[in-house]
């Protein structure tokens, strides 16, 4: 027993203490930063406790961003699963061309954020842009559409280039799902003569909802702090229409060079999504339980 | 499997709108990039080009140092991976198998890892890098990378480890192999299309990251090639001809690799168990 | 003999002291001119000088735009700053306040004696008793459009408001948007709404005690005035920077943009017909004067090093000098014009094909850029909550707040000085 915890340690030891020095650490510091008043890096600041904390609740931006980071996720949480749950049933079948379709589906998460976002940012432009002259021809509206002109389009535009980009990853956690239900219990269910809407409803969905909890709860931790698509295409326009809490920090930091400011909206953020977090995984542990 | 004609039509529908979906802005961008200037930019697009050009290639190939960023970008991805995996197989293995005070708790630690604004790290990062001279070099990246998919790869190969056959292992045991051995001799190769995937996963993480190596790269023989590509981007002016080609080049390696070990990435994560 | 060898002892012990004193000082610049074609053209720049100058090594790290506001602060408190840094007017204050800047007056009067500044463009870069950046290029908005296209509808270049109004909606036909005007929270809109401003009597935005008085009637005015022109623009003016003005106009798809210049793209992705190509002032709310608004770019001088700094001196001197100096400045032909006298006879300057080519019009960009303002450096009426209020573009929300939320522009003024006000805090 001594013996394993000794291992148990020597194996687990360097990635926590990895994990520790390059982002706990920094976090650390990060609170710090939030309990004093540096305006840029590399300048002094005095010690003024919780005033940013009280400064940042008390500013509507800041709900409005934290509201922003909502809708933000959910958008992209029910997009992304529909799209993923779409692609992971397809490639669950067999066709002929399935193994291409398996590996390819990957391609557009591949691609480096940043060139996905100068690709989409051509196609939905009014000048040389492909997507508006479709639109056109195909007779669903009759003059180009600014997709980034107003906060509504924008965001919905935004989400879904960021599932456009993430998609094929989920769907493959899914397919990876699926693979594993035994095709055994397809072949009694047909037997009993269920039709295709009641294997899903009763086999396939009940099933695959543990992969999907799980899913969820790590995709909303990671589509939350998406931030580099957002910033690159509106920078968090119009008129702050997808200034989601990442944004809001970055331009607290860096464009109205409120170092400490920022480092407590951060801070703020993380409390938010640790709450979740620690809901969401008693909430799967709970289901794993039954 | 038979399907009913409802179903293999309702298939067809779905594999095309996803060959669209994902083909159509392809498409666009590489048929883009031997378009002539005036072509991209004209009011009615073409779907299928009018005209050929390779300007754009000479023109990124000529100015700007592609290649090297290439090669920087290669080296992050995959120095990024060896590690990752160096530090996640180990860890995923004692929180699978071995029993530790605080072992639940550290496990969900790790995920939490997640739990906040990436950017939060990144000015204390910046100051700890220039405190070890690590500003400006590529190991600083790798470390960054490393640490954002170290939680998520450990995570999978947890649930990779879950789905080996018990009997297997404990077997194993039985005859009285030490518990390293058994990782190294029976659970490794079993997992090796796992392993794998959470290879690619750490590699494309790498290969795509933006943010931390725009900041804490300086010099241009440095870049990698996401900064090296928003750096062609230019201030007044855009240049989409030259942006499609540099896209193009951007997409075509990691094309290239994943043609070659892509399937050994989409069996891995289907064979493993994911729960 | 014995003296001899004591000569070569000590010799040989002054040899490394000798090298040392030989040993080139090292300097780094860097500039945010990332493409590859502005980037090769600097570097023959610096070969050159490398060359001349045996005793200093300059090198080049071009950056970008969008990342410098994070990476110089964070790289110079690491020590990892370059000795050279291009700038804008808004990013000067940021490292002046971070102390890592000390005032170049003497060597930029010792410089204006020689090549004469146009005082617009110091004039960014002096408030509290220095100047914090030595001007390298000028860029001046204009009202551009093709000739063929105006006369085909039978106008004339507007050059009062209500003229350009009417041509917009004139030549607002067939699916062409009449005016490509931005309408971004971005530094273009700044520039190109305070343009408006500057020529609608909104030149000041504050007071001579420091006090704002962005909220007058004649900034609501600017701000109606451009709200309703870019009704004229396309859908997507709302996520416009440079580079979608250019490329409508390329396209035909804007008959007129305001723009520092479109000569570049016009000549390579349009029909770069240079006799067709027409360039205005902005038009001005009366027809008085035509202002605009002149937007320099500078370098600050970084090293706290005696040597690093003097080899920069030199370097940028080099850069002035009106030989080299055309040569510098067309590394975007068409866009950057010069800050001196000297370089806007330059005949390196006037060689350049492209330059040749569109002689007449860079003549006028020349000439418009004379009467150039830049919002919160006129008058020397400086403050340094100017960077903040750039910085964050509250110039350009203010419109979005009429644009995309539906504000009266007087409302959105007043909410604009509101929100001016919190960021100087």
């Amino acid at each position: 027993m001594q013996q394993t915890r000794a291992l148990a340690f020597v194996l687990v030891a360097p990635a926590l203490l990895f994990l520790a020095a390059t982002l706990g650490w920094p976090l650390v510091q990060a609170v710090q930063l939030s309990l004093q008043d540096v305006r840029v890096i590399g300048a002094p600041g005095a010690f003024v406790g919780l005033d940013n904390y009280s400064r940042v609740l008390s500013n509507p931006s800041f709900w409005n961003a934290a509201w922003l980071s909502v809708v933000w996720v959910v958008a992209n949480a029910v997009l992304q699963t529909v799209l993923a749950l779409a692609v992971a049933l397809v490639l669950n079948e067999k066709f002929p061309g399935v193994r291409v379709a398996r590996t390819w589906v990957i391609l557009t998460w591949i691609v480096p954020t940043v060139v996905v976002v100068v690709i989409w940012r051509w196609l939905f432009s009014t000048s040389g842009g492909m997507i508006n002259p479709l639109l056109i021809q195909a007779g669903i509206v009759e003059r180009p559409v600014g997709f980034f002109a107003t906060p509504w389009t924008a965001m919905a535009t935004l989400v879904f280039i960021n599932s456009w980009r993430w998609f094929p990853f989920i769907a493959l956690m899914m397919l990876a799902g699926l693979t594993r239900i035994p095709d055994d219990l397809y072949e009694a269910a047909r037997i009993d003569g269920a039709n295709a809407w009641q294997r899903f409803r009763r086999i396939t969905w009940p099933l695959l909802a543990p992969t999907l909890g799980v899913l969820a709860v790590i995709g909303t931790l990671l589509s939350f702090n998406v931030f580099d698509i957002i910033w690159l295409l509106t920078s968090g326009g119009p008129a702050g229409g997808s200034r989601t809490l990442p944004v809001l920090i970055y331009e607290t930091a860096f464009k109205g060079y409120r170092l400490s400011e920022a480092a407590t909206v951060s801070v703020l953020a993380t409390l938010l999504l640790m709450a979740f977090a620690v809901v969401a995984t008693r909430a799967l542990d709970r289901g794993d339980d039954r | 499997m038979n399907r009913s004609l409802g179903l293999n039509a309702a298939l067809v529908a779905v594999v095309a709108f996803f060959v669209v979906l994902v083909g159509l802005p392809f498409w666009w961008v590489v048929s883009g990039s031997f378009k002539i200037p005036q072509e991209i930019i004209a009011r009615s697009p073409t779907m299928i080009p009018q005209s050929f050009t390779l300007q754009h290639y000479q023109k990124l190939f000529e100015a700007s140092d592609y290649p090297v960023y290439l090669v920087n970008s290669l080296i992050v991805a995959a120095s990024s991976t060896v590690l990752t995996l160096l530090l996640a197989i180990p860890a995923a293995y004692a929180f699978f198998r071995l029993v530790f005070p605080g072992r639940g708790i550290l496990y969900r630690t790790i995920l939490l890892a997640y739990a906040f604004p990436s950017i939060v790290v990144l000015i204390p990062l910046f100051g700890l890098f220039a405190k070890v001279g690590l500003v400006d070099r590529l190991p600083a990246l790798v470390i960054v990378n490393v640490a954002f998919a170290l939680p998520f790869s450990i995570w999978m190969l947890r649930s990779f480890l879950a789905g080996v056959p018990k009997e297997i292992e404990e077997a194993a045991v039985m005859d009285g192999a030490p518990t390293l051995t058994i990782l190294r001799r029976i659970m490794i190769p079993l997992i090796a299309p796992g392993i794998a995937s959470v290879g690619i996963y750490a590699f494309v993480t790498a290969w795509t990251e933006y943010v931390f190596a725009s900041v804490l790269i300086l010099s241009d023989a440095k870049r990698t090639l996401p900064v090296g590509f928003s750096g062609i981007i230019g201030q007044y002016q855009i240049d989409w001809g030259l942006l499609l080609a540099g896209a193009t080049v951007a997409i075509v390696p990691v094309v290239a690799i994943f043609a070659l070990i892509g399937r050994g990435f989409v069996s891995g994560l289907t064979e493993g168990a994911v729960k | 003999m014995k003296s001899i060898l004591k000569l070569a002892l000590a010799t040989t012990m002054l040899m490394p002291v000798a090298a040392l004193a030989q040993e080139p000082v090292e300097v780094t610049l860097w500039h945010m001119e990332q493409p590859p074609h502005r980037v090769a053209r600097v570097q023959e720049l610096i070969d050159a000088f490398n060359a001349a100058n045996p005793d200093i090594v300059v090198k080049q790290e071009p950056q970008n735009w969008g990342e410098v506001y994070a990476k110089a602060p964070a790289a110079l408190a690491a020590g990892q700053g370059p000795d050279m840094l291009f700038a804008i007017p808004d990013f000067t204050p940021i490292l002046k306040d971070i102390g890592a800047l000390t005032s170049v007056e003497d060597f930029v009067k010792e410089l204006d004696a020689k090549h004469d500044f146009v005082d617009s463009t110091v004039e960014a870069y002096s408030y509290d008793g220095g100047v914090w950046a030595v001007p390298l290029y000028n860029m001046a908005m204009n009202l551009w459009y093709r000739k063929s296209v105006l006369e085909e509808a039978g106008i004339e270049a507007p050059t009062t408001w209500e003229e350009w109004r009417a041509a917009a909606e004139k030549l607002s036909v067939d699916g062409v948007s009449g005016m490509g005007l931005p309408a971004n929270k971005q530094l273009y809109t700044d520039q190109t709404v305070y343009s408006v401003m500057v020529n609608g009597g909104a030149t000041e935005i504050y007071n001579e005690d420091g006090t704002l008085r962005f909220d007058n009637p004649e900034t609501v005015g600017a701000y109606e005035f451009y709200a309703d022109l870019n009704t004229f623009s396309p859908a997507d003016s709302t996520s416009w920077t440079w580079g979608e003005a250019e490329a409508c106009f390329s396209s035909k798809a804007c008959a007129m943009v305001m723009q520092f210049s479109v000569i570049a793209t016009y000549d390579t992705q349009a029909e770069g017909d240079a006799a067709d190509l027409g360039v205005a002032a902005i038009p001005s709310k009366d027809g008085g004067e035509h202002n605009t608004i002149s937007y320099a770019n500078a370098v600050m001088l970084l090293s706290k090093d005696e040597a690093k700094m003097e080899a920069s001196k030199k370097f940028v001197s080099f850069l002035l000098e009106p030989e080299n100096y055309g040569r510098f400045l067309n590394m975007e032909p068409g866009l950057f014009m010069p800050v001196t006298a000297d370089g806007a006879e330059a005949e390196t300057f006037w060689a350049d094909p492209m330059v040749e080519k569109y002689r007449e019009q860079i003549e006028t960009v020349i000439d418009n850029a004379q009467n150039g303002r830049l919002f919160g450096f006129t008058s020397g009426r400086t403050f340094p909550s100017i960077a903040a209020i750039s910085a964050q573009n509250i110039i350009a929300e203010t419109l979005q707040s009429i644009v995309v939320s539906g504000q009266s522009a007087a409302e959105a003024v007043t909410a604009g000085q509101a929100r001016m006000q919190e960021v100087a805090q």
